[in-house]
Formats: structure tokens, sequence, C-alpha cells
């Protein structure tokens, strides 16, 4: 065996040797037959590599690198984006290694904080143009000692999506309050229309819909501050009522919906067979796709009795700059485009999903309104910026656990202690 | 030059020192011994190395001894869910050589017995199998879909309404639905083996049995199935391996969780999240995976060995 494995640490440092020697930036072999003006405008091209998970995004990312070069011509950016379930992986293996590209985009929260908190990363206090950004949005990439080490680029929001050829139909004005809400898919449902598109056949569907939902339950951001500071946890009854709120929709919910996945939410919606969802901003660009014809809107999550409506969002990914990046200065004048309002223009366009920029409009008028949304009235993704650890993560114990009490195994109560219970393996809160 | 050839035509008890022509064929296994031990004792031995140690992400922490492995049998909720997706892989088991390789054999007889187009048969049970199980993953949630999939429009037609249901959805009847997709997919393959291991029989036995009047379960039992057992063991040991490794439908079709709650978890399942986290990045533990891994090995090694002996012990009898 000891043979083996020198064999194998041979072929590994020959590889890492070609991937170095590959890596060794441009500028070494400046051309030498530049004539007079060499010596005011450097000719070669400064190339940089572009980590990301986003596969489908890559025509978009090129598209707005384009723009980039047009001011910047000395540049060359390449979109080399991984598949999204090896990402972490092929990043953490080049990182280790001292390669990688020279701009990575990072996992939102724990996992892309995990590695600025290793050193890999360089902090970006000199980007003057993060400080359009909110702490909560910029909480998705500063790291322990409280530096930043990463710009949000786009938010994920969850809001509610509604037929509005068949509100029309059956008079249903944009619910104001959670009475107003409850009415319109009453009827709805009295028209043999399904009020919401919902199935809990897929856990993630289950949270991603108590994240909407449950915020004017728990109280919001109040609620989420309490609890991260250890003020109070899940069994709290303000978040044992939004657990009851998910089990009282029942009867809105479409037949056989715990048989239900997301293909066939989608399917209900489009059709026109469902009068409205509960679903985050990527599902819009699909639906649209799918249904041209589709006359659809958006509105924000009424709360019960005089609370504020809240959209549910989350950093989607940030971009950040390698450490060990040969061309940082030119990666880092990249980072400050990231936070400029054309870029945040150019996002919210190419790739239809709510900037991180405040006050930018978008070419589709939804866009648009989920962005102005996700820029003023958002709360945060409980369940994902704040309780994505553990193993199994209390995510994933939550999801477990409404899945269960949508099979009638559990009451809220049960869900409850389960939640808490993982949380109690991991959690510490911040003032503690 | 002239000398070895003197000694490689020596007669073959001559005594010499050494047989450099033999010595040299014994080199030539070297190429396929590296690529095995590179792929398949490297990863073994390092996932036996990977699960004795604590790890963050991807890097290596401290050394834990068996650490993992207490982990694992001890702690809320693995032990839960490791006993759990055991007991769903014992049932995979059991249901494939009731379902699969019940009705394979079934059809292998008939198609033994010469019907007519006995080919066109055999390659139209083995169809399904050229297909990628994430295809058949696809189908056959499609199939079960519960508002428009057809076996549910098929029940309601038949007026079997009040049996139609969330196949999938339900923790009752989710894993039996996988399995039964899974027989679908591999009855093809069985047929294949079974039917190799019948035309193994020779025609004189089958004859003198029919001469002594041993006819139909009596003649399948006593004669066929005994002097077939070659290809039952081969057939029973891979549906075992089969059923144990079940991974990709569980995953295709109720996602690294095994939803709903955990009804359809399997042990690579539990394995796959265990390591891998989900794809948020998440929750990953190398360590407590490996010694799942481990465990699963061994699991797999030790019952497949088991099989094979009992059934070299019966197959002497």
């Amino acid at each position: 065996m000891k043979h083996v494995s020198l064999v194998l640490a041979a072929i590994l440092a020959a590889s890492l040797a070609g991937c170095s020697s590959s890596n060794t930036p441009a500028a070494t072999t400046a051309p030498k037959d530049n004539k007079g003006e060499a010596s005011t405008q450097p000719q070669q091209k400064v190339k940089l590599t572009m980590g990301s998970w986003r596969t489908e995004d890559k025509d978009a990312y090129e598209k707005i690198i384009k723009e980039y070069q047009k001011k910047n011509p000395n540049v060359e950016i390449e979109f080399k984006p991984t598949k999204n379930t090896e990402y972490n992986t092929v990043l953490n293996t080049a990182l280790q290694t001292g390669s990688g590209p020279d701009i990575i985009q990072l996992r939102p929260y724990a996992a892309g904080i995990a590695l600025a908190d290793a050193g890999y990363l360089e902090p970006l206090d000199s980007v003057k143009g993060l400080s359009v950004m909110s702490k909560d949005t910029l909480a998705a990439a500063t790291g322990k000692d409280g530096k930043i080490y990463g710009v949000p680029t786009v938010f994920s929001s969850t809001q509610i999506f509604y037929n509005k050829k068949l509100f029309k139909k059956f008079n249903i004005e944009e619910p104001k309050t959670w009475d107003d809400l409850i009415k319109a898919a009453d009827t709805l449902k009295q028209n043999k229309v399904t009020p919401f598109a919902f199935g809990s056949k897929e856990g993630w569907i289950l949270s991603l819909t108590h994240g909407a939902l449950g915020p004017g339950f728990y109280g919001a951001n109040d609620f989420v501050s309490k609890i991260t500071s250890g003020q109070t946890n899940f069994k709290d009854k303000a978040f044992v009522d939004s657990i009851q709120m998910m089990q009282g929709l029942t009867k809105y919910f479409p037949d056989n919906y715990v048989g239900i996945s997301m293909d066939d939410m989608r399917n209900l919606f489009v059709t026109e067979q469902a009068g409205m969802m509960v679903m985050g901003d990527w599902e819009l660009a699909v639906m649209k796709k799918m249904n041209p014809a589709l006359e659809m809107d958006v509105f924000p999550v009424p709360a019960p009795a005089g609370g504020k409506a809240t959209v549910t969002t989350w950093v989607d990914g940030s971009f950040s700059v390698n450490k060990a990046s040969k061309n940082k200065a030119e990666a880092m004048k990249f980072i400050e485009f990231m936070t400029t309002k054309d870029f945040g223009q150019l996002v919210a366009n190419e790739l239809m999903k709510p900037s991180t920029i405040p006050g930018v409009e978008a070419a589709d008028p939804i866009v648009t309104k989920i962005s102005k949304f996700a820029n003023s009235i958002s709360t945060p993704y409980m369940f994902v910026v704040h309780f994505s650890s553990g193993n199994p993560t209390t995510k994933v114990t939550l999801e477990t656990a409404l899945q269960g009490m949508y099979l009638n195994k559990q009451t809220p109560q049960d869900v409850v202690e389960e939640v808490q219970k993982s949380a109690d393996t991991w959690f510490k809160p911040a003032g503690k | 030059m002239n000398g070895t050839n003197v000694q490689l035509q020596a007669p073959k008890h001559k005594p010499k020192s050494f047989n450099w022509r033999k010595g040299f064929i014994h080199l030539f296994p070297i190429p396929a011994l590296a690529v095995f031990t590179l792929f398949i004792v490297y990863p073994i031995l390092a996932a036996f190395s990977y699960s004795l140690f604590d790890w963050q992400g991807l890097r290596k922490g401290a050394f834990l001894g068996i650490g993992n492995f207490v982990t694992l049998f001890t702690k809320e909720p693995f032990n839960t869910y490791f006993w759990n997706s055991l007991a769903h892989n014992a049932y995979y088991f059991v249901l494939e050589m009731i379902f699969q390789n019940g009705i394979a054999f079934v059809l292998a007889y008939i198609i033994f017995s010469k019907v007519k187009g006995a080919e066109l048969f055999k390659m139209a049970y083995f169809l399904p199998r050229l297909l990628s199980v994430i295809v058949v993953g696809f189908l056959w949630k499609l199939m079960l879909n519960p508002n428009f999939g057809a076996v549910n429009v098929f029940l309601k037609q038949i007026g079997l309404e009040q049996w139609a249901r969330p196949w999938l959805g339900e923790p009752v009847t989710a894993l039996t639905a996988i399995i039964l997709a899974n027989c679908w997919f591999g009855i093809g393959f069985a047929v294949l083996i079974l039917l190799a291991g019948l035309h193994s029989i020779s025609q004189e036995v089958l004859e003198a049995a029919r001469l002594d009047g041993v006819k139909g379960f009596r003649l399948i039992r006593s004669i066929i199935l005994p002097m077939m057992m070659q290809s039952v063991v081969i057939i029973t040991v891979f549906t075992f391996v089969q059923a144990f490794e079940a991974f990709e439908l569980v995953y295709a079709m109720q996602g690294s969780q095994g939803e709903p709650v955990h009804s359809t978890d399997t042990l690579a399942v539990f394995f796959y999240r265990t390591a891998f986290g989900s794809s948020s990045g998440d929750g990953t533990a190398i360590g407590l995976g490996s010694a799942l891994a481990v465990t699963l090995f061994f699991i797999i090694a030790s019952l497949s060995a088991v099989f094979m002996a009992l059934m070299k012990k019966k197959d002497i009898e």
C-alpha cells in the first residue's frame, strides 16, 4: 500500500505542477513588439476567470461581461461555471491547492462564510459601492471577523403569484390583509378553482411556504432578532401559531396534495387550474416560457391583524476575490462594478432576478415589482439565513416535520419540539 | 540470443534457474491490476481511513478512531436513520426476489418452452433496461402522479376509484411503488440470466424425467431448479447487491431525503446526504458518511459471501 500511495502522490504532484504552471499570468509573457505606445498603454490583456455554480446563467453573465469590457478593454473575463452539485467540491479542492478562479461566486451564508473564515478570500473593505446595501444583505458574506468578503448580487424572493384573469373573473382584489387572503381563497374554492397550487411531496416547498407565509404570524424581523439573540426560541407561541396556520390551510390545497411535487404545482398554476401560488421569483421566467399568455402578477404576503405585508428574501450568492489571485487589482475593479446601478440593471434584465441594488427598474414590470418589495418590505428567510446548520440541518428538520404534519403523523406542537431539538444541537445565540 | 532459445525449447521437466517466458507473463496483468487498485482498492481503503477521522468540510481533522461509528449507531437521528434504511433495503430485496425474479422465472420458463416469437419477447422484456434510471424514475413519477397519472386514471376508469391514491406521497405505498418500478426495470436482465440457466440443463435429463412421468411443478422443483442453481445464485447475489445499494430510483423519484418523512430512505441515499449534504452545500460529514459506507460495504460483502456459501452447499447436495 505504501508503494501505491507513493505513486499516487507522485501523480498528484505532477498534476498540481501542471495546474499551477498553466495559471501563471499572461503578464510574464508580455509581447515585445509593441512600438512606441507600449510604454503608456500596455496591450496585453489581463485574463480573469469567474467561478460559479450557475451553469444556466452563462449567457447572461457573458452579456454582462461584454458590457463591462466596453469600458474596460484591457481585461478578458471568462465565466466558468461548474455543475451545481459539484461546485463546492471543485472549488474547495482548488482553493486548498492555492489555485481556483480569480473571482469566486460564493454560496450565501454559512457555506460561503466558511471559505472567508478559512482565509481563502480577500476582504472587500475598500469597495465603496457596498454602502448601498443593508447589513442584512451583506450578512450573506460577512466573515466572523466582521469584514465583508463578497458582493451580494441578486436576491431570491418569495411572494404570492396570482392569476390576474381568474381574480378579475371572480371580482377578487389583491389581498391587503390575511382575512382578505382567506376570503380570496374561499371565493376561488367556491368557483371550483384550487386556491393554492401547493404540494407537500417535496420538503423544500414546505420550508419555503412557511418562510413566506409565516413571518406575519411569528412577527417577522422582531422575532428573528429575538431568536438569534437568544431572547426566545421556537417554542414561542407566535412561532407555534405560524405552524398552526400552515395546517389550517389544507382545505385550500389541491386534491392529493401530499403526492404533489413542484412540477405539478407549476402545472396547476400555468394551466389556470389554481389561482395562487406561494413561490420564489425564479419561477417567473419558467412559467412565462411554459405559458406566455398567462396573465399573472405578484403581491406581498399580507399579515394578520394590523401587521405589515412582507416578502421573504435571502441573498442568492455573492462574488468575492480569491486571495491567491495573480490579478487582484483587476478583479477588485470588476467587483466594484458589481456594486453599481449599471450592473444592477443588467442583472435585473438578463437574469430576471431582483437586484440587491435599490432603485433598479427592470424591463419586466413583475421583476421591477419584486425588486421593489425585496428592497423595502423584506424579512429574511430565517431557516436559510440563520438555521441552515446542523446535521441534518434545522431547515431540513422543519421540512421533514411539516411533511409529517401534513400526513397527520405529527401535530404543530411536535413540529416545534423537533425544530427546537435540532437547533439545540448546534445553535448558539449571538448574545451568549 | 541462441542460449535463451535453447532454454525455451528445453523439455518441461528439465530443471532450470528461471523461465523468462513464464515470468514475463506475470507482468501482463499489471495494467489491469493498476487500474483495479487505483479505482477499487484504493477508494475502499481511503474510505476506511476517512471514516476514522473528524472532517471539517473537506479538511481532515483529528483522529477519532471508531468515533464516527459510535455516532452512527448511538446518536439520534443517525441511528434511527440507519435502522430505518436497513429495514427498507431488506424489504427492497425481499420484494425484488418475489416480484422481479419470481415473474422473471415464469417468463423465462415460458420462453424456454419454445413459444413462438421467443426472441421477440426476450428483447421486449429487456427493453426497459436500456433506459437510463433517471428516465425510468421520471416516467414512473408521471405514471404515478396522483391527479393525472396513468395508474390512477386507469383505476378510476375501471371503477376502482377508492384504490386511487397519491402513491409516492403516502409513506405506506411510496417505497413499494418504487420497488415495483425497479422490478419492471430489472426484469429483463433476470430473464436473461435465468434463461441461460435453463438452457444449460441437458436435454437428456429433462427427457428422462419426462419419460419417468415427472411433470409440471414437480419437474421445476426437483429437476429444473436444482440443475440451474448457478444462475439462481448469480441472480440472487445480484439482486441482493442491487437492493442494498439502491439509490438512483429513490433519489430520482423522492429526493435525497427519501421523502415523504424518510419512508423511502435507503442506506445509499442516507450515505449520499450525510457525506455530501444537500445542494445548498451545508451539512457535509465526510467522516460519518465514510463510516456508513464502510458499514454498507461489510454488510454487502459478508452477506453475499454467506449467500454464495449456502447456495454452493445446496448445489453440491
